[in-house]
């Protein structure tokens, strides 16, 4: 192998280790969470390999064991994805001369975890093969401990009581989330206005209030970044 | 729901979801996002996640109701969200409110 790929994994494995940790409570909760929801062993997995996004999963799993309409559940599933497009275009300098085939596998394996950690160091390196380690290493490590721990909580939902209410897990998981996106005043606006716009909304046919909130809490979330950045004079 | 169409489903977000992660890797310095837009969608995720989360703790068979057990567990789920680091501790605590109050108080 390539000294210098083999350099890049190490210290994108090494810089990436410690926060990975916080992948195991996420998967083990996703596991249960499609347990629970009615799906099979063999559904569950299938489902965690295709898509490999747990925000993704739990946030259309309702949708789906509804039987919802699919391209609700594809507009849901690509509203929950959005922020990969950003992250997409903010790394993407990173895969300079790097083969199309290994971009490919690149963007399956897009977390953000290793987003948040690799992309500064990942811009700043100029050796390509150094990069594509940098970021691959924690990207299959990811995707290891991702699949590993989804299917302990698989396996482990079969075995839980049934009224727990451990389908609440998904909810906190996404709360969870939540939190640190709503860091700055007009996230916090977006997520208001979406969440409780979804409440008003909850009567539209075939859940398209769901969609509807989204973007109302899109817009809110703009208008709120143009109105408080006007009035503190920042560009 | 039969199996065939659970795996259309399945596929269909699979697709939804490699589709953003690879776009720009994929097209590589092809393509650049105009400012606005990326603006405008960093506010996508916030939206979505709580356009799913808030039905689902304040509306209980139908009706808004602003004392429900999983509000109380949200709350604090959230309080404990924003105090500490620890992944673990939300669902920790999220659950125990949630059950103790189905539980013990049969809510």
């Amino acid at each position: 192998m390539n000294p210098r790929f083999v350099e890049g994994a190490r210290a994108g494995f090494k810089v990436f280790l410690p926060l990975s940790i916080g992948l195991i409570p996420w998967a083990i909760v996703t596991g249960v969470a499609l347990r629970s929801a009615g799906l099979s062993i063999g559904e569950a997995m299938g489902m965690n390999l295709m898509v490999f996004a747990g925000v993704a999963q739990i946030g259309t799993l309702p949708l789906i064991m509804a039987g919802a309409p699919l391209w609700l559940i594809g507009l849901t599933a690509l509203a929950l994805n959005l922020r990969f497009v950003i992250f997409s275009a903010a790394i993407a300098r990173g895969f300079d001369g790097v083969p199309l085939v290994r971009r490919m596998l690149s963007g399956y394996l897009l977390v953000d975890g290793v987003f948040a950690v690799c992309t500064q160091r990942l811009l700043a390196e100029p050796d390509r093969d150094w990069r594509f380690g940098y970021y691959i290493a924690p990207s299959l490590w990811a995707w290891g401990l991702w699949q590993s721990f989804v299917l302990v909580g698989v396996l482990g939902a079969g075995v839980l009581p049934q009224d727990w209410s451990l389908e609440f897990m998904a909810t906190i998981a996404l709360m969870v989330l939540l939190v640190p996106l709503s860091s700055n005043r007009p996230m916090l606006v977006a997520a208001l206005v979406g969440g409780l716009a979804s409440v008003a909304l909850r009567g539209m046919p075939l859940k398209l209030g769901v969609i509807a909130a989204i973007v109302a809490g899109i817009a809110a979330g703009f208008a709120a970044q143009r109105i408080l950045s006007d009035r503190s004079g920042a560009v | 729901m039969d199996g065939a169409w659970l795996w259309i489903a399945f596929a269909l977000v699979a697709l939804a979801t490699h589709i953003p992660r690879g776009s720009f890797i994929v097209l590589g310095q092809r393509a650049r996002l105009p400012q606005p837009v990326q603006d405008a969608l960093r506010y996508a995720p916030a939206a979505a996640l709580a356009a799913i989360v808030v039905p689902d703790v304040l509306v209980v068979d139908g009706a808004v109701q602003l004392i429900n057990p999983k509000l109380a567990a949200a709350a604090v789920v959230l309080a404990v969200a924003m105090r500490w680091k620890n992944p673990w501790l939300p669902f920790i605590f999220g659950m125990a409110v949630l059950l103790f109050l189905r539980k013990g108080f049969g809510l």
